[in-house]
């Protein structure tokens, strides 16, 4: 192991070793500031090393590497686990969450994302995958004194469980029929001249494998019931970071390919059926988290036809995409979270008048809801311009169209949202309690949405220097 | 290689394919479906054995017994759910677990 393999796996080494000693903090203190103070420092740590590490290095012994890509996504989700921890930290005691448990596996899962981001070959992609998804079960199911939860727990990992046999058999076939687990020779050798069989099989194993991960239709049971039953900030970083993770799974191996024709009527339906039902669903929903959960899937179905239209340059859009949908769900759970803390219950008309009683929250909210519409100028209109506009260019003229007519269907479900929390006025008249760190969090993450929805050239520019 | 790896690759799928139907159908118990999982984890690591026999290299066994390594991580975490679930339910049955739903 030389200094650079070192370099290269300094994040992951961060990590490790945060989450370690936050368990072992737990065994002498029982504190919870201390060990959430470690794990944060940890995940902001890692996010460091990988902004400082130097260009395109590759540790072929440990099959790392760390080209630009690959080090925005480690920034973004170490940051987004920074603030994930930050948000739980109030949001636990509401829900009398305890131990150092809780930051400890968070910690864990962001390892998963990153070995992920960093991999060079399959193996390290499944277990990197794999351990985010285990870090997830545990989270999902944290809160042993509700009912409901672990019931979504259980939900979610028995489906985890049969996409990652998915997964793995789709894997195994690729390597049946390329002889390594190399990224760029399995794509090269499974997707190019007449397909294979075989070859056809793994890809469809491996689709709904990553299917169930970003939740397209119809591997998208799990997501309304995880989505209401999760404490508030697993659900922004089940949202933000393990879709933004699954999205870079795919971006990682398809630019590889020279040619995608295979994949192009899987990704057609995934895209179409995602898009049609996850807005369609939410229409009819009451409770707002599933209602979101309802709007995440069909916004990975945009994803989907970004990655679809590869040839306009869908694949800078996928990226983008991804990482603007973190931002936005770390903003509307985070908010959801500082809401139901202040006694908002699940229900829409719960939400009545909450504009005037917390308008922080509310307004934070507000913003989110905007850009997961598309209202500009929001990163969420920025990013489902740049989608529409490479499905043009690439000639999915009738997905494209579609798209833009779900999107304006979507507009009236956010914005019911946002009626309830400014033009009802209602009977609460208690006081917004929040922190001094959530309420940075908070207002970051909306000015993020502003900013980069205003001035989204920086990070498009890099972005094209990276991908196809 | 005596056996060809097709014949392999088709044992392989009908227990990938047995185990799918085990977790579809057998929702009365949780552990049968946490075993049909193991039936479809068990037939990709099959495969990647096959695979790397045909093709004389040793990374498709070091991804079988990574497998394992994260089926039984897997199980375990599973196993623990069940017995919560039952301490609480007093059923294994997925069918019962139902409050989450669209109204």
């Amino acid at each position: 192991m030389t200094l650079a393999d070192i370099r290269i796996a300094l994040p992951l080494l961060i990590l490790a070793i945060g989450a370690l000693l936050t368990l072992i903090c737990g065994a002498v203190t029982r504190k919870q500031t201390i060990a959430t103070t470690i794990a944060v420092l940890a995940a902001v740590g890692a996010g460091l090393a990988a902004m400082t590490a130097p260009a395109v290095l590759v540790a072929p012994s440990l099959g790392l590497s760390a080209s630009g890509l690959t080090r925005l996504f480690i920034v973004c989700f170490a940051l987004m686990s920074a603030a994930v921890l930050v948000l739980s930290s109030g949001y636990n005691v509401y829900r009398d969450i305890r131990g150092e448990e809780y930051p400890a596996t968070i910690l864990f899962a962001t390892f998963g994302m990153v070995a992920l981001a960093c991999a060079t070959n399959l193996l390290i992609i499944f277990l990197g995958l794999e351990a985010m998804t285990f870090g997830f079960y545990i989270l999902v199911a944290i809160d042993r004194e509700q009912r409901v939860s672990s019931e979504a727990g259980l939900k979610y990992l028995l489906l985890g469980a049969v996409s990652a046999a998915f997964l793995a058999f789709g894997i195994a076939l690729l390597y049946c029929v390329a002889g390594t687990l190399g990224i760029s020779e399995v794509m090269q050798r499974t997707l190019a001249g007449t397909p294979n069989p075989v070859a056809l099989a793994g890809w469809a194993c491996l689709l709904i494998g990553i299917a169930f991960k970003l939740s397209l239709v119809p591997a998208h049971l799990w997501t309304p019931d995880v989505y209401e039953a999760a404490p508030a900030p697993v659900v922004a970083f089940l949202s933000g970071a393990s879709k933004a993770a699954a999205v870079l799974l795919l971006l990682l191996l398809l630019p590889q390919a020279g040619d995608l024709a295979i994949l192009r009527v899987p990704l057609f339906a995934l895209a179409l059926f995602s898009m049609v039902v996850g807005n369609l669903a939410a229409l009819r929903q009451n409770r707002v988290r599933r209602m979101l959960a309802y709007s995440s899937i069909a916004q990975m179905g945009y994803v989907a036809l970004a990655l679809l239209s590869h040839k306009g340059g869908g694949f800078q859009a996928a990226a983008f995409y991804a990482i603007a949908y973190g931002i936005m769900s770390l903003a509307a759970f985070g908010a959801i979270g500082i809401l139901e803390r202040n006694g908002c219950g699940a229900n829409l008309d719960d939400y009545r008048g909450r504009g005037f009683s917390h308008p922080l929250a509310a307004g934070v909210l507000a913003i989110a809801l905007f850009s997961l519409a598309g209202i500009p100028p929001t990163i969420g209109f920025t990013g489902k311009f740049l989608i529409f506009a490479s499905a043009i260019r690439a000639g999915e003229i009738a997905l494209a169209i579609l798209g833009i007519l779900t999107a304006a269907v979507s507009v009236y479900y956010y914005l019911r949202v946002v009626t309830a929390l400014y033009l009802q006025r209602s009977e609460h008249e208690e006081r917004e309690r929040l922190g001094v760190f959530e309420t940075a969090v908070l207002g970051l993450s909306s000015v993020l949405i502003i900013l980069l929805g205003l001035f989204p050239s920086p990070l498009l520019d890099f972005l094209r220097t990276q991908l196809p | 290689m005596i056996v060809p790896l097709t014949h392999l690759l088709i044992l392989a799928s009908i227990l990938f394919a047995l185990g799918l139907l085990c977790v579809l159908i057998w929702r009365s118990n949780v552990i049968m479906m946490l075993i049909g999982i193991e039936i479809m984890l068990n037939a990709a690591m099959l495969v990647f054995v096959a695979g790397s026999n045909h093709w004389g290299m040793a990374d498709g066994q070091v991804f079988a017994l990574m497998i394992m390594a994260m089926t039984s991580a897997e199980v375990s975490l599973a196993l623990a759910m069940v017995v919560y679930l039952h301490r609480r339910k007093k059923t294994v049955n997925v069918d019962e677990f139902r409050e989450l739903r669209d109204q």
